[in-house]
Formats: C-alpha cells, sequence, structure tokens
C-alpha cells in the first residue's frame, strides 16, 4: 500500500509565483503565464515553508531538464583533467559536482515577477551580482528568455537593467540585444570558467551554436548600417571576453560552438560578404572609413578564425615534453574533426573581400 | 493708433573647416627573412616609390591623400584631407509695432537667432560638401594605392627569397617573369 502524497496547501500570490516559476524553466507554457505576470498583485510579508518546498521542487526538476533537453543529453567529448573525455554531461562528471544552488536572489527575482506589473517596471537588484551564485545567474538567463518570448517590450525593459547587463551568459547567448551607441562593458565569464558554471557551458553549446547561427543567417535582413555596426561590435566584445576567458581556463573545447557556426556557414565554397551585409540599404555612413568599418564589424564572428588559427599554430608547435601537450592535441583533433583548414581558408578569404587595401 | 516700424538685423561668420576621411588595414608580408630584415627592405622600396620616412614611418602625400606605412608591422593608413575658408553673411528682418506687441529688443534677439540658425545650417552644408569630396578623394585614389603597395610587397617577397636562397647555398639559376609574377631559384646546397 503507498503512502499518501502530502497536500500542501498555498495562497493566491504564492501559487501565481510558483506557476511563474514553471514558465521560467519552460514547464509551463508562455499563454498560462502571460496574465499573471501583467497583474500587480500585493507581497506578502513571507512564504509559506509549503510554498518554498514546492519552489525547490519546481527549480530542482526543471533545471535539470532544461539543462538536459538544451544540450546535456548529448554524447559528446570535453576535456577533463586536460584530457577528452567522451559522454553524455552526467556520464562526464560525477553528479555530485552538478550541484546548483539558488538563493535569495533568485526569491527576490520570483516575488518581484508576481507582485509588479513586470511590463511597467524595471527589475532592481538588492544584491550584487558577484554574491548571485550559478543556478542564480542561470535562473535570471531563463528569466530573460522568458520575458523576450512573453512580450518584446517586457525583454527590452529588462535588458537595461544590471540584472541582464552584468550577467555573463545572457551577453554570450544575446549579445545583439545589448548593441547600443554606448559600448557597454562585458562583464566577467570567470564564475561561469568553474565548477559547476563550466558544465553548464558544456551543457548549452548546441544551444548557443544555434543562437549565434541564427543571428548570423538574419544579418543579410538588417537595412541600417549603424544597427549592423553595433550588432557586430557587440558580438565581438562578448566573444572576445569569451575567448580569452576559455584560452586562460584551458578549455578551448568550450569555444566549440563558434567552430560549428563557423563549420556551417563555410560549409561550401560560395559564401561572400553579401552573406551578411546584402541587407544594407543606402550609401551608407558619408566617410568611407565608417562604411570599411560597418563591413568588418559584421564579420566579427568570422574574424574570430584569426582566434582559433592562432590556437592551431600554438598547438602545432607544442612538443610531447610540454605540459599543455594532451591539451594542445586535443585541438588539433578539432581542427580536423570540424575540418577547420577549409573553414578558415574560406573565412579568410571573405575577410580579405572587406579590406580596400588587399589584393585577391 | 500704432506705428509698424522694420527691424534688420544682419550677421556673418567667418569660418575655417577641415574635413578627413582615412582606411587602416595592414599589408601581408611573410616572413621569409628575419623581421627586421623584411622591414628595412619594405622601406627600402618605398623611398624608391618616393615615400619618405618620419618618426620611423614612410608617407607620401599627393594631391591631399597621404599614405603613410609602418615597415614593422605592416600597418596603412591613407588619409585625405580637405581645408576650406568661408565667409557667410545673412539678413534677416522683422516688423515691430510701438504700442502693441514685443519690445524692439527682444523682436532682434529673435532675429539675430535666427539668422545665426540660418548661417550655422549653411555652414554644416559646406562641411557636408567638403567632407563628400574628402571621402571622394580617398576613395579615387584606393585602387591605385592597392595596386602600388601590393606590387611593393610582391618585390620585398621576390627580393627576400632571394636573399634567402642566397644563405641557403649557391644560386645555380635564376629566372623571373614579371608579367606572369613567377620566380624560379634552384640552389645548389
Amino acid at each position: 500500500m503507498s503512502e499518501p502524497s502530502t497536500i500542501r496547501t498555498v495562497s493566491r500570490f504564492e501559487s501565481q509565483l510558483l506557476r511563474i516559476a514553471r514558465y521560467i524553466v519552460k514547464q509551463l507554457p508562455v499563454d498560462q503565464a502571460q496574465r499573471l505576470l501583467l497583474e500587480k498583485i500585493e507581497r506578502p510579508p513571507c512564504l509559506s515553508a509549503d510554498c518554498l518546498h514546492l519552489l525547490k521542487d519546481t527549480l530542482r526538476k526543471g533545471m535539470i531538464l532544461y539543462l538536459v533537453r538544451a544540450g546535456g543529453w548529448k554524447r559528446d567529448r570535453f576535456l577533463r583533467d586536460g584530457v577528452g573525455k567522451f559522454g553524455r554531461l552526467w556520464e562526464r562528471i560525477p553528479v555530485e559536482r552538478l550541484t546548483l544552488s539558488f538563493g535569495k536572489p533568485t526569491l527576490e527575482l520570483l516575488l518581484w515577477l508576481t507582485a509588479a506589473k513586470v511590463k511597467e517596471e524595471k527589475p532592481f537588484w538588492r544584491s550584487e551580482i558577484t554574491r548571485q551564485s550559478v543556478g542564480d545567474q542561470l535562473f535570471v538567463f531563463l528569466t530573460y528568455e522568458a520575458m523576450k518570448q512573453n512580450d518584446h517590450e517586457t525583454g527590452a525593459s529588462m535588458r537595461t537593467s544590471n540584472v541582464c547587463m552584468e550577467n555573463a551568459l545572457i551577453r554570450l547567448a544575446y549579445a545583439g540585444d545589448f548593441a547600443s551607441g554606448n559600448r557597454l562593458p562585458v562583464p566577467s565569464f570567470d564564475i561561469w570558467l568553474r565548477e559547476p558554471g563550466i558544465y553548464i557551458l558544456e551543457a548549452l553549446q548546441p544551444f548557443l551554436e544555434q543562437r549565434w547561427l541564427t543571428v548570423e543567417r538574419e544579418k543579410s535582413k538588417i537595412v541600417d548600417w549603424n544597427e549592423m555596426n553595433q550588432q557586430g561590435i557587440a558580438q565581438g566584445d562578448v566573444l572576445n571576453a569569451y575567448l580569452e576567458g576559455v584560452e586562460k581556463a584551458n578549455r578551448r573545447d568550450l569555444g566549440r560552438f563558434l567552430v560549428q557556426v563557423l563549420s556551417r556557414i563555410f560549409r561550401t565554397n560560395d559564401v561572400t560578404p553579401p552573406f551578411w551585409v546584402g541587407g544594407l540599404q543606402g550609401a551608407g555612413p558619408a566617410r568611407l572609413s565608417e562604411r570599411i568599418d560597418t563591413h568588418r564589424n559584421a564579420l566579427s564572428v568570422v574574424r574570430q578564425v584569426n582566434r582559433l588559427r592562432g590556437w592551431q599554430n600554438s598547438a602545432r608547435t607544442s612538443s610531447y615534453m610540454d605540459e599543455d601537450y594532451s591539451l594542445n592535441q586535443f585541438w588539433l583533433s578539432e581542427w580536423d574533426r570540424f575540418d577547420l583548414n577549409t573553414v578558415a581558408e574560406r573565412a579568410e578569404r571573405v575577410l580579405q573581400q572587406v579590406e580596400p587595401l588587399r589584393m585577391m | 493708433m500704432s506705428r509698424a516700424y522694420r527691424i534688420k538685423v544682419k550677421e556673418s561668420i567667418s569660418q575655417d573647416l577641415s574635413a578627413s576621411d582615412e582606411v587602416c588595414s595592414d599589408l601581408e608580408i611573410l616572413e621569409i627573412l628575419p623581421g627586421d630584415a623584411m622591414a628595412e627592405l619594405l622601406a627600402e622600396e618605398l623611398k624608391g616609390r618616393g615615400f619618405t620616412e618620419k618618426e620611423g614611418k614612410l608617407a607620401r602625400t599627393n594631391a591631399g591623400v597621404t599614405v603613410t606605412v609602418d615597415p614593422q608591422n605592416g600597418e596603412v593608413n591613407v588619409k585625405a584631407e580637405k581645408q576650406d575658408h568661408v565667409e557667410l553673411e545673412t539678413e534677416v528682418e522683422g516688423w515691430g509695432y510701438d504700442d502693441v506687441g514685443p519690445k524692439e529688443s527682444s523682436i532682434k534677439k529673435s532675429l539675430t537667432e535666427s539668422a545665426k540658425a540660418d548661417l550655422a545650417k549653411r555652414a554644416k552644408r559646406q562641411q557636408d560638401r567638403l567632407q563628400a569630396e574628402a571621402t571622394e578623394e580617398l576613395e579615387g585614389t584606393m585602387e591605385d594605392v592597392r595596386k602600388e603597395l601590393n606590387d611593393a610587397v610582391n618585390a620585398i617577397t621576390r627580393e627576400a627569397l632571394k636573399r634567402k636562397a642566397a644563405q641557403m647555398g649557391r644560386i645555380k639559376e635564376m629566372t623571373e617573369d614579371p608579367e606572369a609574377g613567377s620566380l624560379t631559384i634552384k640552389v645548389e646546397v
């Protein structure tokens, strides 16, 4: 005979909070949460134990499902102590090291989302982002995605708060969203390049590949020169910071999403600059230097091939006696796996086509 | 009975205008010889083409367009600059009434602001025109500059290959076809 399940009772506010939490971790469709985000409801002084229990359960199950679906399920190899290890995410690393914690920042955000009229109020943040755990920052990332899906205006409003601007994962996944006349500093990726954040980056490689590929493909729809220029600059700044971080952490495998984006774009030999800038309308800025800069910045993702080439060159000169020999061997095998020689040649040819002084 | 009177305001400006446009890029130089030796070859080649050395860089100005090359790192800057001097004047007039409406001083102030705004607009148009001319000059020279710099790079590449070959052994035979851009060197090692 099975034990009777415990029935937990929550208030109306707590019920809405839990439904919003489920929506954010992609366990509830948007139409069931949309109305809740538009309502203003009075915030209680505290949450009940039942509510907290259910919230923990939601976060626990929701995050696991999200990371598995995003890419954790895929069998692939990633570096472990300088050596490649193959398998699904939970096969490559002991489960106990895949622990995420969620604290006050997650709770504060949920309380704000439930109580406030989300569309009309900019989220505040009481604690500094440095005190947020990886789990909290991942929750903010999912919240931003959810708000973008819910309403373009809500996403735009949230984007202007430090909650989003200082979240390196949001900036990596949605670099173009932060393109503006004022060049925003890129937050540090440190928290994502050590445990457990680094395993989230592994799981999100397929998601990041799809995001960046979509953005590159949609560049040909951009008609405004200034918009193209700013998007390219924002992308370049984020990628530079990210790749510098992965290089420093000896985790070049985490640049795989970029490698795959470039491989897919340069699958054929007929890619030319109009793939990116073909949609730009009009003569552009008055000065030639600004037009050239716009074209160069449109190719800020392609330009990363120079860094990958640098990794390749340094890996080739590595000797058996070097400490990072196995790391370099791993990178060389990645280079062959994705035929990066061919990809790099095609990419470099495209980069030359936007250089005014290079003879073709 | 109110009496109307005409108010005329004259404003003028005298302004120096300048506009520029530039392109920065870098030359692709193969390190056949050590970096310093390649830099020296490039500097000599460019001097032969009319460039003069200044603060470690080679520069040449022709018809308002300056090409500057840093032989150490191959950075190139092509800049077009234009200057002009404009003297503009304008006159605006308005009407005032001696018993109603704003006072003469405030009418004059308003007319002066209007005149200055008109001059500023005309000066901006002149600035835009000058900028367009500078950009057009730059665009007009790009093809020639590109060809010349690539010729220079090819020349130093050939020379570097010859010197490298001489270092490796005895040159038995050397055939050069400038039209086809080929160089064949047979070296006895």
